[in-house]
C-alpha cells in the first residue's frame, strides 16, 4: 500500500534531515492518532511521538523494506512506546485520573497534512476500512483491546467475560484476515 | 511444535497477546526458520491496519519543531564526540603537503561516518536487550505462577481418559478453583494434521452448548499443554472432552469424534 510513496528511511539512516523533516511530515498525523487513541492524553501523546520520531533517527538503518513498509515499521514503534507509557501510567495509577480527561480529539487539532498525502492517505484509508469491516465484531473488539489497551489474552477474557481459549481462537481468526486482506492489497 | 502452530502464535505476537512462553518459543523458533519469519512480518504489517484505520490527527506544530531541534542536536553532539577525539592527531601531519592533507580529509570523513554507525548500532543493541530483559522477567513471572497453582493447597486434579479413536492419550487438569485458573497436560494424543487444531470443550451444567476452553497442537512426541483461565466456576463444569477442529478453533464443536473425555 506504500508503493504510492517513495521511501525516505533509506535517506535518513544516510543522515539527511530534509528526509527525515519530510518523514516527519509525511507521518506524524497517522502516529499522533495512534498514540491518542492508545493513552487518550494530548500531553502523553506528544511526548511519545517526539520519542517515536527520536528513535526512528536514531534507528533508520535497521529498516529493512523486504520485511515491511516504512509505515508499518513507524507504527511499530510509536505502539511499542506508546503501550510502555501507558502500562508505566496504569503502575503510576494515574490511569483513573486521565479517565476524566479525554477531550474531543477530532474536534481539538486540524489536520495539516498535504493535499498529496491527503489523497494517498484517503485511498489508503479506504482500503484499510474495507479490511476492517470485513472483520466480525468479535474478533474486531479483542484485537483492538490488544492492539490499543496493550491487553494481555487473559485480560481481555476477564474483560468480555470469555474463556481464554475462545478470545485466543478469536484474535487468530482476525488477525489472519487481516493478513489475507493485506496480502491482496499489494 | 507445527509451522503453522508458530504462525498461529506469530499472529498474536503481532498484536502484542503471546504470553511470555510463546513469545520465547516463537524467538527460538525463528531463529532458524526464514517462512515463519516472513509470516511474522506479514502479520506485523498486517497488525498496523489497525492503526492506520484512525482518522490521522495533526499534532501542534511545536511537536515538530522540538523534534527537529532534538535531531539537531544530536547530530551536533555526535560531532563534538567526533572532534574531541581528532585532538589527539599529531599537529605535525597537518602542516603536510596538500595530497596528504586530502587523503588524511577523506580517512577523516570516513571516520566520521563509522562513529556515527558504531553510536547507532551501540544505542540499537541496548534497546535490544532492554526487550530481552523484559522478556525473561515475563517468563520469570509466568513460571513462578504455574509453579504457584500446581502447588496450590486447594488446587484440584481431573483425569481425561482417552476414547475409542485414541484409547491410550490421556490428560490431567490442574484446578484452582478459587482462581477459575487450570493448566492442563495432555499426552499420547495422535499428531493433529497441518489444516486441523485440538479444541478442548467445557460441558456446563448451566448451559445447553459445550464452551470452547482453548485450542492446542500436538507435536510427534504426543503431548502439550496449555493453560486456561477465566473458567466457569467448579459447579459449573460438568464435564470436558477434547476433538479435532478445523485449524484454529470452532465457536462450537463440528463434530462428536471425541479423544479425551472426563467428569470434573
Amino acid at each position: 500500500m506504500e508503493t504510492t510513496h517513495e521511501a525516505l528511511l533509506p535517506s535518513v539512516a544516510r543522515g539527511d534531515t530534509t528526509a527525515f523533516e519530510s518523514l516527519y511530515d509525511r507521518y506524524s498525523s497517522t502516529l499522533y492518532a495512534l498514540l491518542l487513541r492508545i493513552l487518550s492524553n494530548p500531553e502523553d501523546a506528544q511526548e511519545v511521538l517526539q520519542e517515536t520520531f527520536v528513535k526512528a533517527w536514531t534507528n533508520a538503518k535497521m529498516f529493512d523494506a523486504a520485511r515491511g513498509s516504512e509505515v508499518a515499521w513507524l507504527i511499530s514503534i510509536a505502539r511499542s512506546r506508546g503501550i510502555d507509557r501507558l502500562r508505566s501510567r496504569k503502575i503510576r495509577g494515574d490511569r483513573e485520573n486521565d479517565a476524566g480527561r479525554e477531550i474531543s480529539i477530532h474536534s481539538a487539532f486540524v489536520e495539516s497534512t498535504t493535499g498529496a498525502d491527503k489523497a494517498v492517505q484517503s485511498q489508503e484509508g479506504s482500503a484499510v476500512r474495507s479490511a476492517l469491516s470485513e472483520l466480525p465484531e468479535a474478533q474486531r473488539v479483542a484485537l483492538e483491546l490488544a492492539y490499543f489497551e496493550g491487553m494481555s489474552q487473559s485480560e481481555i477474557a476477564a474483560k468480555l467475560g470469555e474463556p481464554l481459549g475462545t478470545i485466543k481462537t478469536r484474535m487468530q481468526l482476525g488477525m489472519k484476515k487481516l493478513r489475507e486482506r493485506l496480502q491482496a492489497f499489494k | 511444535m507445527t509451522h503453522e502452530e508458530f504462525e498461529s502464535i506469530a499472529a498474536l505476537d503481532a498484536i502484542g497477546a503471546t504470553t511470555a512462553e510463546e513469545a520465547g518459543m516463537l524467538s527460538e523458533h525463528l531463529a532458524s526458520c526464514e517462512s515463519c519469519r516472513r509470516a511474522r512480518d506479514e502479520f506485523a504489517e498486517a497488525a498496523t491496519l489497525l492503526a492506520r484505520d484512525l482518522d490521522p490527527v495533526a499534532p501542534p506544530p511545536e511537536v515538530r519543531e522540538h523534534v527537529v531541534e532534538t535531531i539537531a542536536e544530536e547530530e551536533a553532539e555526535e560531532d563534538n564526540v567526533i572532534d574531541s577525539g581528532r585532538r589527539f592527531i599529531n599537529p605535525w601531519w597537518l602542516a603536510t603537503a596538500a595530497t596528504l592533507f586530502l587523503a588524511l580529509w577523506g580517512w577523516r570523513e570516513f571516520g566520521i561516518r563509522v562513529a556515527r554507525e558504531n553510536i547507532r548500532t551501540q544505542q540499537a543493541q541496548i534497546e535490544e536487550l532492554k526487550s530481552s530483559n523484559a522478556l525473561l522477567h515475563d517468563q520469570k513471572e509466568k513460571l513462578s505462577v504455574e509453579m504457584s497453582a500446581l502447588a496450590a493447597p486447594d488446587t484440584r486434579s481431573i483425569a481425561l481418559a482417552g476414547q475409542q479413536i485414541s484409547p491410550s492419550a490421556s490428560a490431567r487438569v490442574y484446578l484452582e478453583p478459587e482462581k477459575r485458573r487450570a493448566i492442563v497436560f495432555f499426552q499420547n494424543l495422535p499428531s493433529n494434521p497441518k489444516d486441523k487444531s485440538y479444541q478442548l470443550w467445557i460441558i456446563r451444567a448451566d448451559q445447553p452448548n459445550p464452551m470452547s476452553a482453548g485450542v492446542f497442537d500436538v507435536a510427534g512426541n504426543g503431548s502439550a499443554s496449555i493453560v486456561l483461565e477465566n473458567l466457569p466456576v467448579a459447579t459449573e463444569m460438568k464435564a470436558l472432552a477434547v476433538t479435532l477442529e478445523p485449524r484454529g478453533g470452532a465457536e462450537q464443536p463440528t463434530n462428536t469424534n471425541f479423544y479425551l473425555m472426563g467428569n470434573s
